[in-house]
């Protein structure tokens, strides 16, 4: 290559003389651009694209983290996207994406739910029975947030110290029924 | 070294103060025409033709060799976060450890070196032709600054081109990164994408994209100085061509460093 | 050592240049000048600083001592700019060639009208069409590129190059080095019909004693960095120095 390869006889000449690589650039361009353009389609609009957007609240998201699995009946249905801080209500925002085949019922409840003592969190969802669902970037209004597990431990074995220490998870979202979380639940 | 040099201890360390003093020289040098390279390059005449054929030739007939790289890069990610990251669950944060390693790290540098081997040495060996057979000084009695015809385009294309291939790379890569996991994981495509975008902040990319201008910068500076200054005919072209490979590979890992460091400390 | 050969005043002068690379000194005080439109021819065995002393006189290496006056200007310390300014006046058919690989041919010989000038490009591919008329090549060859050509072509192309400004100086480095006699008388012919026709001053290194009396009004000898004999072409035959004989007999004999 080098000289031969690198002279500059303005660009016409140059794409005559590389043919083949201007072509694969073009290629390359082509390619890199359809794949963002189905990625920011699939980010932006949800839905379209197989997936979509849902969001969750809840009062303690201990071990949560991005890419957590989101299950109904234990069945992978979807993945954590992301984990942020409201700043004004001080609740852990999750946005989690769906398998676009999956749709879920707008009275549904989101449970995080914890794989075992050393183990990640992952989101359960139990279907509620309403007749709609919730649509694309909708919010799962009914959540229960993490067992603190050490903090039960604790309170059970030494009753006494109850009172500092930490409630046990869940200071519970605005609209989450249960007040104390179902530990065996899962 | 001469007659009458002092030899034993003190010439070893008589060789090693030589050797130092060379290598200070030559960072002299190669900041002086770095200078002398940049205001040719911000400052008018500029001479078009040569800007956009650099531009043809650094970064458009790039793309292919960096958009290979990027996908085998990231889809070798992918493959060894699954395989060695089982050891604690790092698979469900695939598409987040492509994202972050191509984004801030392995897309720069990876086409940033494709064009040290691409760029750096076609830039020495045109330049140290061009030198060899007084064509540079043809141009000067021409009454056409060589600075300004030859090496400002190649600093501005080399600068300006890197961080586009850079983005295309990072795009490519995170390709490469899904169709891994969606053969070993079975992750949904959209999901992976979902994640990653969620997961990304502009920063991870924009950081990666001020590294790589600096890379494109030492390319082309590489490339021009070393061309310019080769000597001793073919085989004097030939060492300036390895040498600028070598050198803009080394400064591009070292500054790749540096810039690393300052950015964690932002 | 030696006489002005002529009156005319001069276009370009070399006083006690001196430059040296490393412990070699290549130009050792060197003293020559060329009248106004007057041909010089620089003859000298190889490595005798030839090459040297035409690129100190076009600043394309800064002379360590002495000065060059161009038009009686000294413009040993012009600045860059200023000189390459003072290019334009200038010509220079370089020994082999030096066109610009990436360049056509019309690109070549029109390349200080567009990117020193300005002229357009239309323009300029019109006007180096007639300066390649002039070295009688055909407007065929504009769109070719130097890799295509013929060494006596190129050698053309870079005659069209220099003159397409129609200088008042122009330098030849070695016209006919590597030439066959055919192509080199022919490329002999070309240089002494343009100084003629131009009316330029014209430098010419040389070894080729033949070129040299063809192409000369006067010659120089230089050796070990000065000028060992100066004088008209047709005195060549009577100078009485030994490196002038040796070069006359092409007899190596008496001269270390």
């Amino acid at each position: 290559m080098t000289t031969e390869f690198y002279t500059i006889p303005g660009q016409d000449k140059i794409m005559r003389a590389h043919l083949g690589e201007t072509l694969m650039g073009f290629v390359v361009l082509a390619f890199a651009g359809l794949f963002l353009a189905y990625a920011l389609g699939v980010a932006g609009l949800g839905g379209a694209h197989g997936a979509y957007g849902l969001t969750a609240r809840f009062g303690e998201a201990g071990g949560l983290q991005p890419g957590a699995k989101v299950t109904i009946s234990g069945v992978k249905v979807g993945s954590v996207s992301a984990v942020t801080i409201d700043p004004k209500t001080f609740l852990a925002v999750i946005r989690v994406s769906m398998d676009q085949a999956v749709q879920v019922p707008s009275d549904s409840t989101a449970k995080i739910t914890s794989d075992g003592l050393l183990g990640g969190s992952h989101i359960a969802i139990a279907p509620g029975g309403a007749a709609d669902n919730l649509k694309p970037g909708g919010e799962i209004s009914n959540t229960q947030g993490t067992v603190d597990l050490f903090g039960l431990i604790g309170q059970v074995m030494r009753p006494h110290d109850a009172a500092p220490a930490p409630t046990p998870s869940a200071t519970p979202a605005a609209k989450t029924p249960a007040a104390l979380p179902d530990m065996g639940g899962q | 070294m001469e007659a009458g040099a002092p030899t034993g201890v003190i010439g070893l360390v008589a060789t090693i103060g030589r050797a130092t003093l060379g290598g200070v020289a030559a960072i002299g040098k190669v900041a002086n025409f770095a200078g002398r390279g940049i205001r040719a390059a911000v400052t008018p005449p500029w001479y078009p033709r040569q800007i956009l054929g650099q531009f043809m030739a650094v970064g458009f007939l790039s793309l292919p060799v960096v958009g290979l790289t990027a996908w085998f890069t990231g889809a070798a990610l992918a493959l060894n976060i699954y395989s060695g990251g089982d050891r604690f669950n790092a698979e469900t944060v695939m598409p987040q450890i492509v994202a972050l390693g191509i984004a801030r790290e392995l897309g720069p540098v990876l086409a940033a070196l494709m064009l040290a081997g691409r760029v750096a040495s076609a830039m020495a060996s045109e330049i140290g032709a061009m030198r060899a057979t007084e064509q540079v000084d043809a141009m000067v009695t021409l009454s056409t600054d060589p600075r300004r015809y030859l090496i400002a385009p190649r600093l501005i294309a080399a600068t300006i081109s890197l961080p586009l291939l850079t983005l295309i790379a990072d795009i490519i890569g995170v390709a490469g990164g899904m169709q891994v996991s969606k053969l070993l994981i079975d992750l949904s495509p959209s999901i992976y994408i979902i994640n990653t975008i969620d997961f990304l902040r502009s920063w991870d990319v924009e950081s990666g994209l001020i590294k790589s201008a600096v890379f494109g910068f030492i390319i082309g500076l590489m490339g021009c100085y070393h061309g310019d200054h080769a000597q001793g005919g073919a085989r004097g072209v030939g060492r300036a061509t390895t040498a600028a490979m070598v050198s803009s590979a080394v400064l591009i890992l070292a500054a790749d460093y540096v810039l690393t460091s300052i950015f964690a400390r932002l | 050592m030696t006489q002005t050969p002529n009156l005319a005043p001069a276009k370009l002068e070399w006083r006690h240049v001196t430059k040296r690379f490393g412990a070699n000194k290549v130009l050792d005080g060197l003293n020559l000048s060329v009248g106004k439109g007057r041909s010089l021819a620089l003859l000298g065995r190889s490595g005798q600083g030839k090459s040297v002393t035409i690129k100190v006189a076009l600043g394309l290496m800064r002379a360590d001592g002495g000065a060059v006056l161009l038009d009686g200007v000294d413009v040993t310390h012009l600045h860059e700019r200023e000189r390459r300014a003072s290019f334009a006046g200038i010509g220079m058919l370089f020994q082999g060639a030096a066109l610009f690989d990436s360049l056509s041919v019309w690109e070549n010989v029109g390349f200080r009208l567009i990117n020193a000038d300005g002229t357009t490009r239309r323009e300029a591919r019109d006007r180096a069409i007639e300066a390649l008329a002039l070295v009688r090549l055909g407007p065929e060859v504009a769109d070719r590129y130097p890799a295509e050509l013929s060494g006596g072509m190129q050698k053309r192309v870079g005659l069209a190059r220099a003159i397409v400004g129609a200088p008042s100086l122009l330098f030849f480095d070695e016209p006919t080095t590597g030439l066959d006699p055919i192509t080199a008388g022919a490329i002999n012919e070309l240089i002494v019909d343009k100084v003629r026709s131009l009316g330029c001053t014209a430098v010419s290194i040389t070894h080729d004693l033949t070129s040299a009396r063809m192409i000369a009004d006067d010659i120089a000898m230089l050796d070990h960095g000065k000028i060992v004999w100066h004088g008209a072409a047709a005195d060549l035959d009577h100078a009485d120095h030994p490196l002038v004989r040796a070069f006359v007999t092409g007899k190596g004999d008496g001269v270390e």
